[in-house]
């Protein structure tokens, strides 16, 4: 179909998007996606979710951390930013999200809100309240995994 | 912008990540509700991360991390005669003091002990809030919560239920002016949002922005009242030792 002239094109807003999670879990380009769309169904209704589109754009999650560009139609940014605030989780595992930035281009949003390269995690054992624990290490923050389950720590809480 | 925490051992983070990741994203402060987390000792100094003997100062904290990190209490007790005694014992020692609601005697206690800063999650389980408690809580300076941790976390049924207790809330708190505080009830920082996300979720469930950042703001007021209150030069309200006024 020939595409529509200038003025009458869709304009877009592109939201950087940092997503952090245990070290340990895995999420999905696809998982994600659905995760948002499912967010803004149930914040905004089928009406406000088309209104929103929010389509995943970019996606780079490593060890439970990364971050993506998720598209949205222009004048919808505050329902957009209200859906992504509203992942909590994706498959059962809790994630924490956080918008960066919002650019009118791709690659404005990618030059000036993403590629900060997260330092690779390092495994390690520790002291930790009492006990011998494994734990990711990536900078200051420390995963601490306590049985089945994990603790946020940094380096100061390390014995 | 304060956020007010579970921290560890009540949640699952500690003191210092949730302290990280609220100044990434933006807070000027963290409160942290859980008591076990902040040792308050009177005969240190000043509050330390956790109870052991070399946890790291929260005067460290702050200064590491650049966010004013808050010893408070919540006060989770079953009856209102146990919750009178807790009161009494953590008021000297914490700046901020929360009592959890839920409950219709312990939300009616609350409101009417000008002891408590705040009355934490007043609408959960079988709590209810009414016109007579929100005039008691506005007369003796008692902020009531908004929960938002439902919005962000609860789906289904859960959510809605817990957001036209919000609405209820929201309209008899604004009816009687009654002082209240926004949050999120983060137990991790993984549960943490950036106090524009917050607002943002909030205005999209139908609630006024300034209204919610107003409440974010409110923590950091009681904040500052509270430690003026505990300052050495206080002596009552509009009593202070001091230098006396050289300019009328």
């Amino acid at each position: 179909m020939k595409h529509l002239p200038k003025h009458l094109r869709q304009r877009w807003r592109y939201l950087a998007v940092g997503i952090e999670a245990w070290p340990d879990t895995n999420i999905s380009r696809r998982a994600f996606q659905r995760a948002l769309w499912y967010a803004a169904g149930n914040l905004l209704g089928d009406a406000g979710s088309a209104d929103v589109d929010l389509t995943l754009l970019g996606f780079t999650v490593e060890n439970g951390r990364g971050e993506a560009i998720v598209r949205t139609r222009r004048g919808h940014v505050d329902a957009a930013r209200a859906a992504i605030a509203c992942v909590h989780a994706i498959d059962g595992d809790p994630v924490g999200i956080r918008v960066r930035g919002i650019s009118g281009t791709v690659r404005a949003c990618e030059e000036r809100y993403m590629g900060g390269a997260s330092p690779d995690p390092i495994q390690r054992d520790v002291a930790f309240a009492g006990a011998e624990r494994s734990v990711v290490v990536r900078g200051d923050a420390h995963d601490i995994a306590i049985d089945s389950d994990h603790v946020g720590a940094t380096a100061f809480d390390i014995e | 912008m304060y956020e007010a925490v579970h921290a560890y051992p009540d949640g699952s983070s500690t003191v210092a990540r949730h302290a990280r990741t609220a100044a990434e994203q933006g807070y000027d402060g963290i409160v942290v509700r859980t008591r076990d987390a902040v040792a308050v000792d009177p005969e240190r100094a000043e509050p330390a991360a956790t109870a052991e003997p070399n946890a790291t100062s929260v005067t460290t904290l702050r200064e590491e991390y650049d966010i004013d990190i808050v010893d408070a209490v919540e006060i989770d007790v079953e009856t209102p005669a146990s919750a009178g005694g807790s009161v009494g014992n953590y008021r000297p020692d914490r700046t901020v003091v929360c009592l959890v609601g839920g409950d219709d005697r312990l939300n009616r206690f609350a409101v009417e002990e000008p002891r408590v800063d705040v009355l934490a999650r007043p609408m959960d389980g079988s709590g209810d809030f009414n016109h007579v408690l929100a005039k008691a809580a506005r007369d003796n300076r008692v902020h009531v919560e908004f929960d938002l941790g439902p919005l962000l976390r609860a789906t289904g049924g859960r959510r809605v239920r817990a957001l036209s207790d919000l609405r209820k809330l929201h309209e008899i708190l604004t009816y009687y002016d009654t002082p209240y505080v926004v949050s999120a009830n983060p137990r991790t920082h993984l549960e943490l949002r950036a106090p524009r996300d917050l607002v943002a979720a909030a205005a999209a469930a139908g609630f006024d922005p300034e209204w919610i950042r107003g409440g974010l703001n409110t923590w950091g007021n009681i904040v500052e009242r509270n430690r003026e209150r505990r300052s050495g030069s206080f002596i009552e309200p509009g009593v202070r030792r001091g230098r006396y006024e050289t300019e009328r």
